[in-house]
């Protein structure tokens, strides 16, 4: 049996009325590259809102290394090993790369000690050494991108939320993204992965959760979940490929 | 950059302005004066403005609390020392007493973003002001007096230029010391992006409260050596609006959220209003408010800003094309 990171038991969330995940379980093995899938407004990025801290649960509990979360402030869930990177990229604009990635590097952890190169580290895995010295602003999407990876990796997470990494990246970069994502995880950090790239998603992920309207559908490895007719159906009319907005 | 020449420099430049009351007369050592303090507390300003990004209007509060606490301390808790302590220790407790009141008021007031944040410190300065102003124990209306034990074979004018130069040097340390911290580095990822901030592990309640303490305090010294510079004053010598408004004017021109942008800014302005415009006091407020909206629509990141673009454009025409494959 493999130790379980991240559990979540009965997770729900409403927004006015709206109910956004309901009754959601899961379990992330430590060590792996989890997948998370659904199409547009299904409550991906709301679990993570929730995993991070950003909302309150209105039910459920999430456990992190088997400890509840509830309580514990977005801040220190950081400082705990959870950190995540935005769908929407969301740089310090004003400060240089190497900057960015030196908050995440001096505050990820309590009390701030901070290893000597894990910001050099952070920006040889994302790739932007070349960078480091740029202002955030003005960087194209794929070096942002980037960035949110490079950022959440310098707090030296024990897991990482990667809220759609490769959306609107070329498949060059995408693959680069990917890569990444994989030496991420050889570093010793589990990763759940949000991903509408369904070659990007079965090829990297070990497992893949499917949530559809705020509710999970199914959860199986690659090949079981692109067999399942759940899944096939949830994504009706639309190729799983050209999910990416 | 250089330190040891930065330190050379920074040297020469404080032995030259202790030296300089000497050679200037008593209007520029008043003027010098109003400079020291007025930039020291833009940069204490500068703390909160500019590094965390939460703009106050209404800073004056803390000059005023400051000026009222000192006045109050010493005509009914009497003489707390000889000396020059009969001075400091009131100015230490007016200081304190601003930490405290931001300490208290933060709670609330900075869960306010933005703009709200900005305009509920207005309203904190205006309700500060009227109730000093209205409530007869503190005397506003009539106003108090605070003397000053100013060393015999000295002038006031020097004692003050002393002693506010000194305080301008304190700010202006405290600001360096801060800008490289830890400390720095979280105020400025609270003001770039505050949620991506907490998401990184800044725990930034704690340090936008800080910030808030941290400049309050240094504003109540300030304001409290002000009040013992004019000796007597009332509510409308040290609650002003233009007072919360100017130091924002100098952080905005100089560079705002930069080491050096407060001290400049404050220094240009004031060699416009000052010594420029000295002799035209009646069109002087429509001169700085036409320069003021000239300098920020051609320089939005004011002078520092300025200099460094036109560095950062000499530099970065390779990197640009590098970026340009994707
Ligand atoms: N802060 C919020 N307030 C109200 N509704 C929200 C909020 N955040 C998300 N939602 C709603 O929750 C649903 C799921 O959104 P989201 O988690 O962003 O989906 P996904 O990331 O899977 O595309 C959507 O219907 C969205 O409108
Ligand atoms: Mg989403």
């Amino acid at each position: 049996m493999t130790e379980v990171i991240l559990s979540g038991r009965g997770v729900t969330k409403s927004f006015r009325g709206l109910t956004a995940i309901e009754n959601v379980d899961f379990e992330i093995p430590a060590g792996a590259i989890f997948g998370l899938i659904g199409p547009n407004g299904a409550g991906k990025s709301t679990l993570f809102n929730l995993i991070t801290g950003y909302y309150p649960l209105t039910g459920g509990e999430i456990r992190f290394k088997g400890e509840d979360t509830s309580g514990l402030p977005t801040y220190r869930r950081n400082q705990a090993g959870i950190a995540r990177a935005f769908q929407i990229s969301k740089p310090f604009p004003a400060l240089t790369v190497r900057e960015n990635v030196r908050v995440g590097a001096m505050f990820g952890r309590p009390g701030g000690s901070q290893p000597k190169n894990v910001v050099n580290e952070a920006l040889a895995i994302a790739g932007l050494e070349e960078l480091a010295d740029r202002t955030a602003e003005g960087l194209t999407v794929g070096s942002l991108r980037k960035l949110e990876i490079a950022r959440a990796y310098a707090t030296r997470p024990s897991l990482l939320l990667a809220d759609e990494p490769c959306a609107g990246l070329n498949p060059i970069e995408t693959e680069e993204m990917v890569n990444c994502l994989r030496k991420v995880r050889e570093r010793g950090t589990t990763v759940w992965l949000v991903e509408h790239d369904m070659k990007a998603v079965t090829s990297v992920c070990d497992r893949i959760l499917v949530i559809d309207a705020g509710q999970k559908i199914a959860e199986g490895t690659p090949q079981e979940i692109v067999a399942d007719p759940k899944v096939i159906s949830a994504y009706l009319g639309e190729p799983l490929e050209e999910q990416a907005s | 950059m250089n330190r040891t020449l930065a330190l050379v420099l920074g040297a020469i430049i404080v032995i030259a302005a202790a030296l300089l009351p000497l050679w200037i007369g008593p209007f520029y050592t008043r003027v010098a004066q109003l400079f020291f303090f007025s930039a020291g507390m833009a940069i204490a300003w500068n703390i909160l403005g500019g590094f965390s990004g939460y703009w106050s209007f209404g800073h004056t509060v803390f000059i005023g609390m400051g000026a009222f606490s000192a006045a109050h301390i010493v005509h009914r808790l009497g003489p707390l020392g000889d000396g020059p302590l009969s001075m400091i220790v009131p100015i230490l407790l007016a200081g304190l007493i601003c930490g405290l009141f931001a300490a208290i008021l933060a709670y609330p007031i900075l869960r306010l973003r933005g703009i709200y944040f900005a305009i509920a410190m207005l309203g904190v300065s205006q309700v500060v002001g009227e109730l000093v102003n209205n409530v007869s124990w503190f005397q506003g209306g009539i106003g108090v007096f605070l003397q000053t034990p100013v060393p015999s074979g000295t002038t006031p004018e020097d004692f003050f230029y002393y002693i506010f130069g000194g305080l301008l040097l304190l700010c202006f340390l405290i600001s360096i010391a801060v800008r490289n911290s830890r400390f720095g580095y979280a105020l400025l990822s609270i003001r770039e992006d505050e949620d991506t901030a907490m998401m990184l592990g800044v725990a930034t309640e704690r340090y936008k409260i800080m910030a808030f303490v941290l400049s309050a305090t240094l504003v109540g010294i300030m304001g409290s050596v002000y009040g013992y510079s004019v000796g007597y004053f009332t509510t409308y010598t040290v609650f002003r609006l233009d007072f919360s408004l100017n130091l924002i004017v100098f952080c905005l021109i100089g560079g705002i959220g930069t080491l050096f942008g407060p001290i400049i800014g404050t220094a240009v302005m004031l060699f416009i209003t000052q010594v420029l415009l000295s002799r035209f006091l009646d069109i002087h407020l429509l001169i700085t408010g036409a320069m003021v909206v000239a300098i920020i629509l051609l320089m939005p990141g004011g002078i520092i800003g300025a200099l460094r673009s036109r560095k950062r454009q000499a530099n970065q025409v390779e990197p640009v094309e590098a970026e340009a494959r994707a």
